[in-house]
């Protein structure tokens, strides 16, 4: 997507300089008419004053020298005269040795270029009878200082005009910028959102955005409502189907199946599958995932309750300690991170003599996450069959496998790695390293 | 020993119910949790095991209310919520211990042992130790220098409340009122016949009289 700015300014420029040519060149345009109408007017005074000076003398018809204007007797004054009989004509001295030539029609030119120095000239041909001859009366005046005036100003109106582009250019972007802030603060809360910073938008926003943000964060609670009710129902699904089992579990225990052991191994057996398979899917399907932007883990908050949670259950000869950067917030969903470090502490502390480390790094790529215990460990050879397809020895029942299926699950929809490693003491070191949410 | 089981689902409550007086524990058993609220907290139970999913109210509120009125009483919560996040919740709201069904019976009587034992400062061993006794729970048998002597079922429960509550006296209604659920009828005659049982399998010291007060057991011990 083009940038919105470039939109507008691409916009604003077509249609300024289209309206703006227009405008100026039209109004050049009338004033020229009507300059030219005025000087007409002046024109045919002219004209009408040569007729008038046209007086019969005695070889005929002659020009009466006092009624004409000094300006046609200085060469090259700029106003000049020509008059037309059947057979011959007449030149202005101001012509000197040039010719001013005849319109073909009666009426205004302003086209004529004349003379050594150029000049423009501005010429009305008014044909008249007279004294019994039809006379054609040609009056002409510089009109050079009016075009470069003109020039002038269309030169000074261009250079107006540009800068008065510039100016609303940039006044423009300057409104744009600010009118489109809002929507800079949105993406950049957007971003935060994403880096799990916050967990609903800003909804002090302008009119235009506020449909938009509304649904944003609609959005986001609905994600957040839908996920949590269906965790509810899967805890509810989950009671359901596990409570019968606990009947079912005690029944094939109970003493009325004695003289059948085989019925009851199979029955326990059976039942053990059910009971895995549920846990695992039921885990599974409680995964957030990537579903929630919003979502935030506060180590400091979270993670002392998760080992004295796991020192009750596997006892105080544990020694269970957390390593974590003071105030280090892991940008995922803290029911999916409790359960990825529950289960793999719950293994740690299932295996280790007297001590489980919990560390949690933030590095360049993400964060690293290691859980490292003092127990027998699992030798190099046997560490890849844990991962590898098909292998029984993370689902097998708890207290006997490694537990890790579903952390396994947890880390592959996070997209991070899981590797075993030996620990410092020994034991094993479950390392995952978790990519940064972008 | 006297426990209250709080699960609103009637057949699992009925198997728990039955294997737990096969144990030899004293059982009451309610399925809502308002009732649990009040008699939990006016019963002397040694134990209450609660279930989280309970009509009235729930099981995690229960506990809560009881905590807050300071009920010492040790709690293990059963319940088919097993995320981490609903463990640490169910911890931080003052359970002693979290049984995830299903489970194996055995599993149950084993917490609550164990979680009996831890809270009255017994340290995990396999079996119970107190004045040169050791008790066996799984096999309700006892042995003393090296000797094993069998006990009957309500020997067994007796000696068990003694041996967890070593040198202090134990008057015979606080004896009654931990060794039978709410519905047996409290008679102490049968109480002094079961003492005098116990003395003449293990030797009249194990267990003093206390005129007015009661019964002392491993008194002679120190």
């Amino acid at each position: 997507m083009r940038s919105i700015q470039r939109r507008l300014s691409l916009g604003l420029i077509s249609v300024m300089v289209i309206v703006g040519l227009v405008l100026a060149q039209t109004s050049l345009w009338l004033f020229e008419m009507g300059l030219q109408r005025y000087l007409e007017a002046g024109l045919r005074n002219d004209s009408e004053n040569l007729l008038v000076a046209l007086v019969r003398g005695p070889q005929g018809l002659q020009l009466d020298e006092r009624h004409l204007a000094p300006a046609y007797q200085r060469p090259f004054s700029g106003h000049y005269f020509r008059i037309d009989f059947a057979d011959s004509h007449w030149r202005s001295r101001s012509l000197w040795d040039q010719e001013l030539p005849r319109l073909e029609h009666p009426g205004l030119d302003s086209n004529l270029q004349l003379g050594p120095e150029g000049q423009q000239l501005l010429v009305l041909r008014s044909d008249y009878r007279r004294l019994g001859q039809s006379i054609s009366i040609s009056v002409a005046q510089d009109y050079t200082p009016v075009r470069e005036s003109f020039r002038r100003m269309q030169q000074v109106g261009l250079g107006l005009g540009l800068a008065g582009l510039l100016l609303i250019l940039l006044l423009q972007r300057i409104t744009v910028r600010r009118a489109l802030r809002p929507l800079e603060k949105a993406r950049e809360q957007i971003a935060q959102l994403q880096q799990g910073q916050r967990s609903q938008l800003d909804d002090q926003v302008p009119v235009e955005l506020e449909p938009l943000v509304a649904q944003i964060n609609h959005l986001l609670a609905h994600t957040e409502d839908s996920l949590k009710r269906s965790r509810n129902a899967l805890g509810n699904l989950g009671h359901a189907l596990k409570t019968p089992l606990a009947v079912l579990l005690s029944l094939a225990s109970s003493a009325q199946l004695d003289a059948h052991p085989q019925l009851r191994k199979t029955l326990k057996a059976q039942l053990e599958q059910v009971q895995h398979r549920l846990n695992r899917e039921l885990n599974r399907a409680r995964l957030a995932g990537d579903a929630l932007p919003g979502a935030l883990f506060d180590c400091d908050a979270e993670l002392p309750g998760l080992l004295s949670t796991l020192n009750m259950i596997h006892g105080e000869h544990l020694t269970l300690s957390a390593r974590a950067p003071a105030g280090l917030q892991l940008p995922w969903d803290r029911e999916d991170l409790l359960e990825l470090l529950g289960n793999l502490l719950d293994n740690a502390c299932k295996w280790a003599d007297a001590e489980v480390r919990l560390s949690v790094l933030e590095t360049v790529e993400g964060f690293e996450l290691s859980v490292e215990d003092d127990g027998p460990g699992i030798p190099e050879d046997r560490r890849k069959q844990v991962f590898s397809r098909g292998t029984r020895l993370d689902e097998q029942t708890d207290g006997h496998g490694l537990g890790l299926g579903i952390v396994r699950d947890i880390v592959e929809t996070w997209g991070g790695v899981l590797q075993l490693q030996e620990s410092e003491w020994g034991g094993l070191n479950v390392l995952i390293e978790l990519p940064k949410r972008l | 020993m006297r426990l209250l089981l709080v699960e609103d689902h009637v057949p699992l409550a009925d198997e728990l119910m039955a294997g737990l007086n096969r144990q030899g524990y004293a059982v009451d058993w309610l399925a809502d949790g308002r009732d649990a609220v009040h008699q939990g907290s006016t019963e002397p139970y040694d134990l209450i095991i609660l279930d989280l999913g309970l009509p009235g109210l729930p099981g995690l509120e229960v506990l809560a209310r009881w905590r807050a009125e300071g009920l010492p009483t040790p709690v293990l919560i059963l319940t088919a919520r097993d995320s981490w996040a609903e463990r640490i919740e169910g911890l931080k709201a003052g359970a002693d211990d979290y049984l995830t069904k299903p489970f194996h019976p055995e599993e149950l009587h084993l917490r609550v042992q164990a979680l009996l034992r831890r809270s009255h400062g017994q340290v995990n061993q396999p079996t119970l130790k107190a004045a040169g006794l050791q008790l066996d729970e799984g096999r309700q048998c006892v042995t003393r220098d090296g000797a094993e002597i069998q006990l009957t079922a309500a020997e067994f429960r007796l000696l068990r409340y003694f041996m967890l509550h070593p040198e202090q006296i134990l008057s015979k209604s606080h004896l009654a009122e931990h060794l039978y659920d709410g519905e047996t009828e409290r008679d102490s005659n049968v109480l002094e016949v079961h003492v005098n049982h116990l003395r003449r399998k293990l030797g009249r010291s194990v267990i003093e009289t206390r005129r007015g007060q009661g019964y002392l057991f491993g008194g002679q011990t120190r």
